[in-house]
């Protein structure tokens, strides 16, 4: 494809993304509507277990694994693809190429996800954590993905030559690092599994690096477009930056194996994941060091103060989150939240917290601009993170420390299980009411989303639909 | 400047890395490791799983147990498993040789499984708990798994089946009793070959006086068991013979 010679403007780029990447944030955000009721009925399930036990489909074993599947591969990874497609059109100043196939790409990953939902929630779920979707849904999801984030890679290569930003990057490096972390994960995972502990091995992998590489580095390319963006304020480094990327890449992706500290894993296996984390501190400080300053000098502009909020929310879970693993990681600490409800906390600060804000944030910004519509305003998204970041924020810590309580009475022997059991169940209720929270808020945000899309459909296409049933002028004529 | 390939090998080289150290490595070194049998005893580790329990695991699977179970036993420097008398011994990778999938399980909220066939060995009360978890423990949190079990009307004149968990009479027009399904059975089966308990050369127990246990590889050479499938040190070899 010939370079192209010069920049497009924003508003021809996102009318060219708006129908691919409209589709691609619109679904999501459905799937995040989904996700939120899977979790309200699994933490439910959590302090009262009746609560329809008669339905194998609903049991907590098979509503969990679904409800973290629908927020990772239905929400976050296809909000990413979206947001994605838009960045890397915008950054490189191109039109977005291969609508038809990306549109074609997401009812083929919305089809793999429903699939594997069904799949799971019918008992197919394949028994590996993280890995569950069965080997008849994932890949549907993959071909999905190919079809949707090569052409991510065209339009930036059309004009290849220029110097990349911070957050494309990033961006690249999610990209390319999905389909080798999916297809490995499974096919060594499910396909052609390894034998015995191995496969606790590649379970760990895959997970950590879907994390690392895929989902973190696609919200870390959207601090890094929007904080900038919406302060006005160029990131301080980029070279730190892209040290940060590399360091992160490498150490974050041996980090994994320190989820099985004190496991049946030859020790050599958990010491060098409990290395890998340590040494990520690394690049948590790098990100912090360029993106702290640009978050604190914001500038209080009506629309960088509403996706403002998102993001920063984001930038704190994530350095936060960073310092729990690392936290975590080590025996001393490890040896308390180890198996308690501490891990539950940490993976809900990182995929609802870091992940979810930032993408959340990222399609407040984007989808009125695809649609050219002025929305949302600063009173609905106030009242929105209200209820998203408090419910986050109520359940991360109520399960946080749930867990440290839960931990402490583990360790002490005396104390007999179901005392344990006792201890917790609190926090796992408070939980419940955070997920409810979210859940309300979630339903908020996707009934006005489809109203404004719904109403901007109807402004645009009514007239010309009504037209086709008036009568022509000839005909009007021939009647007179 | 064209950036592209460079992230491009970049990831492919840093991914490779870790997938290299992480999954690849530790295959080459152990994933070939066999089952070991005991000279003095002749008994095969990990014990081959019956076929009912074999199809329990599959339901086991399905179900999610292992989210809120895990079955791994961690040595004491770990937590408090040994004194909560989860298992006689920390769990090793040879325990889990025939476990397909693996379904170690990250989270406790419940008690640790590992060897819970060696800890209750009744049929009847796994299967009572499975019914109704609060009948034996009042405030488990564990879900009742109802569909597992078959509900049965009693007719007048008929005994209530010897299988059935619960049976209730109290009206005199309609008795029922609740029956295990086939499934139940299985996830009873796999639940009572749980027993990572057995003597290995990973983890020996302290030595009795006088008694030790000898254990040789499949392939009959001493040698060949000292593979470091685990983390034990290697000075404990020679210290079983």
């Amino acid at each position: 494809m010939e370079p192209q010679a010069s920049r497009a403007s924003a508003a021809e780029i996102d009318a060219s993304c708006r129908w691919p990447v409209g589709f691609l944030l619109t679904k999501s955000l459905g799937w995040l509507l989904v996700a939120s009721c899977l979790s309200v009925l699994s933490s439910i399930k959590l302090h009262a277990p009746g609560f329809l036990a008669n339905c194998s489909w609903l049991t907590y074993g098979r509503v969990q694994p679904a409800a973290w599947n629908c927020f990772v591969f239905g929400f976050a990874s296809q909000a990413a693809l979206g947001v994605a497609l838009w960045l890397s059109a915008r950054l490189t100043g191109t039109l977005l190429v291969g609508a038809r196939t990306i549109c074609v790409g997401t009812v083929l990953w919305n089809l793999g996800i429903t699939v594997g939902l069904l799949g799971i929630l019918a008992g197919d779920g394949t028994g590996i954590e993280s890995l569950e979707l069965p080997a008849y849904a994932s890949p549907i999801l993959f071909a999905g993905y190919l079809a949707i984030a090569s052409w991510s890679i065209v339009t930036g290569y059309q004009r290849r030559g220029e110097p990349l930003f911070v957050s494309q990057w990033y961006l690249m490096a999610a990209i390319f690092a999905f389909p080798w972390v999916f297809s490995a994960g499974h096919l060594m995972g499910v396909f052609f599994p390894l034998r015995g502990i191995l496969q606790a091995a590649v379970q760990v992998w895959y997970w950590q690096n879907l994390f690392t590489l895929w989902l973190s580095f696609i919200g870390l390319a959207i601090l890094f477009y929007l904080l900038p963006k919406l302060t006005g304020v160029a990131v301080p480094s980029r070279p730190l930056a892209v040290f940060g990327l590399w360091t992160m890449a490498l150490f974050g992706s041996f980090g994994g194996m320190y989820r099985y500290l004190g496991g049946p894993i030859p020790a050599y296996m958990v010491s060098t994941g409990v290395v890998g984390t340590v040494l990520t501190i690394v690049p948590l400080l790098a990100v912090a060091m360029n993106l702290w300053p640009v978050y604190r000098s914001r500038v209080q502009s009506e629309e960088s103060v509403n996706v403002v909020r998102f993001v920063g929310f984001a930038l704190v879970s994530y350095l936060v989150h960073g310092l729990l693993t690392v936290l975590s990681s080590l025996q001393a600490f490890g040896r308390i939240t180890h198996f308690t409800l501490l891990t539950v906390a940490m993976d809900q600060l990182f995929l609802q917290g870091f992940v979810g804000m930032a993408l959340l944030g990222a399609t407040l910004y984007v989808l009125p601009r695809l649609f050219e519509i002025n929305w949302p305003s600063l009173g609905f998204t106030r009242f929105y993170f209200r209820c998203v970041g408090g419910g986050i924020a109520l359940g991360v810590i109520a399960l946080a420390a749930g867990g440290i309580v839960q931990g402490l009475a583990m360790e002490n022997a005396t104390i007999p299980f179901f005392d344990v059991v006792r201890r917790y169940v609190p926090f796992a209720g408070t939980s419940t009411l955070a997920n409810l929270v979210i859940a309300f808020g979630n339903f908020v945000l996707c009934a006005a989303v489809s109203l404004q899309v719904l109403l901007w459909l109807a402004e645009r296409y009514v007239p010309s639909v009504w037209a086709w049933f008036q009568p022509s002028p000839v005909v009007r004529e021939a009647k007179a | 400047m064209n950036y592209g390939p460079l992230i491009f090998l970049g990831v492919f080289f840093t991914v490779a890395a870790s997938w290299l150290g992480v999954v690849l490595g530790p295959h080459l070194q152990f994933g070939n490791d066999g089952p070991a049998t005991t000279e003095d005893t002749g008994i095969t580790y990990p014990y081959a799983r019956p076929g009912q329990a074999h199809q329990g695991a599959e339901v086991y699977r399905a179900n999610g147990c292992f989210y809120c179970h895990t079955r791994q036993v961690r040595s004491k420097e770990y937590g408090s498993d040994l004194e909560r008398h989860w298992g006689k011994r920390r769990t090793v990778a040879r325990d889990f040789l025939w476990d397909q999938p693996l379904m170690l399980g990250t989270l406790r909220l419940g008690p640790d499984l590992a060897n819970i066939g060696a800890r209750e060995t009744n049929t009847h009360a796994l299967l009572l708990r499975l019914y109704n978890p609060r009948s034996v423990m009042p405030n488990s949190t564990m879900p009742r798994y109802p569909y597992l079990f078959e509900k049965r009307p009693i007719k007048p004149g008929q005994e209530a089946s010897p299988d059935a968990v619960f049976v209730d009479q109290s009206s005199s027009d309609r008795n029922i009793e609740i029956v295990p399904k086939p499934e139940a059975y299985q996830l009873v089966a796999y639940l009572q070959s749980q027993k990572a308990e057995a003597v290995i050369l990973e983890v020996l127990p302290p030595l009795p006086p006088g008694g030790a246990t000898n254990v040789v590889s499949p392939g009959g050479t001493n040698a060949a068991i000292a593979t470091p499938a685990t983390n034990a040190p290697a000075t404990n070899a020679p210290s079983a013979k």
